[in-house]
């Protein structure tokens, strides 16, 4: 019974193309297409998203990997100084976290 | 992405802990959306209330809408939203120019609100408000989100600028905006203000040009305490957790702190008893 409602854990590499995915839903494919999404882009400088689009992505993760993450819960746990400066590895890492620790 | 149908209209709305039994509501203000509660403050009120977030019509994911800037308006929008979600009385907090409609909806529905906190409400007559939209251009922007990038440290890219211009744009020459917040001017007259009967939190940053109008509704609004934080008018920006602390506190009241205390004393004799 364990096998089957044990969930497959996502690999680095997936969760980056997930949250690639979010991203692109967000701000629109257009302005995508000329930026380099990398696992150290930010989300604020790199990416220029503004705070209701940084919501809107929230919201995409939070509805993707459930109740397995506190992801609203762990953003709230930073200042605003690292909310700036957050990176999409850091996210990637804190879902593989969460994952291991399920 | 919760986006729900209030009269027809689509309101983009978040909720956190749902299913607590009293609910806080957070208004934002002009120009601005619901993520100035989003990240900080609506998960600290969270941890003891049902918390209700939306974004005003025109503003952050709702509908465009060319009328209704109006208080008048503003609040129907809130009556129909506590409407839709079927919430009788509410825990209301609004800041800036969400700050006057809450005022506005205790005034108009006093039954709906339970207690009131008005963050960085400005005096219509003497804000600044009005003159930025008389002198608004794209360049009045650049040097605008220059000062905000100062104070807040946020940054702002060629994409966000062109999308914020574009909303400026839309809501100064294609909206009633400008005539509805002109003609609530004289909001700070308004005998009703003295009547507003709920316990009444008042917060201001210390250094921020707002301050004044804090001290007017100070003095008019009977059941009203202010508390200063350290900051300017972007208060919820700069100061999130302490502005959350000070919300919970508030609306959680020392009533309910020691009914939880007396709770579990009587828990702890209970079951000293039994052993």
């Amino acid at each position: 019974m364990d096998a089957i409602t044990t969930q497959h854990k996502l690999s680095n590499e997936e969760i980056f193309t997930i949250l690639k995915s979010f991203i692109t839903e967000v701000i629109g494919e257009e302005f995508v297409e000329d930026m380099d999404i990398s696992r150290e882009s930010s989300f604020t400088r790199d990416l220029e998203m503004d705070s209701i689009e940084i919501v809107s992505f929230s919201e995409k993760v939070k509805s993707h990997f459930g109740e397995h993450i506190d992801f609203t819960g762990w953003l709230s746990s930073m200042d605003l100084d690292q909310l700036i400066n957050l990176k999409l590895d850091d996210i990637i890492n804190y879902i593989e976290t969460c994952q291991s620790s399920k | 992405m919760p986006v729900i149908q209030v009269k027809n209209k689509s309101v983009h709305i978040q909720e956190l802990n749902k299913g607590a039994r009293e609910t806080v509501v957070l208004v934002h203000g002009m120009f601005s959306n619901l993520s100035v509660y989003y990240f900080n403050i609506a998960p600290v009120l969270a941890q003891s209330f049902h918390v209700v977030m939306y974004d005003m019509k025109s503003h952050g994911m709702s509908e465009r809408c060319e009328y209704g800037y109006d208080l008048l308006s503003m609040t129907d929008d809130l009556r129909d939203l506590l409407d839709a979600l079927h919430l009788k009385s509410v825990y209301l907090a609004g800041y800036s120019y969400g700050g006057l409609v809450a005022m506005k909806m205790a005034m108009r529905y006093p039954s709906r609100v339970k207690k009131l906190a008005v963050i960085e409400a400005p005096d219509p007559s003497d804000n600044e408000t009005l003159s930025i939209i008389d002198i608004y251009s794209k360049e009045f922007l650049v040097d605008y989100i220059n000062n905000y990038t100062d104070t807040t440290r946020m940054r702002m890219g060629k994409r966000q600028l062109d999308k914020n211009h574009r909303m400026y744009e839309y809501l100064f020459y294609e909206t009633s905006i400008k005539e509805d917040m002109h003609n609530e001017r004289f909001f700070f007259a308004d005998d009703a203000i003295g009547n507003i009967a709920h316990d009444t939190l008042l917060i201001y940053g210390k250094s921020s040009n707002c301050l004044p109008s804090g001290r007017k509704l100070y003095h008019t609004v009977p059941r009203s305490k202010m508390t200063l934080i350290e900051g300017d008018h972007n208060l919820p920006i700069q100061q999130p957790l302490e502005t959350a602390n000070k919300l919970k506190d508030f609306f959680v009241g020392w009533q309910v702190k020691f009914k939880q205390i007396n709770h579990k004393l009587w828990q702890a004799l209970r079951l000293s008893y039994h052993h």
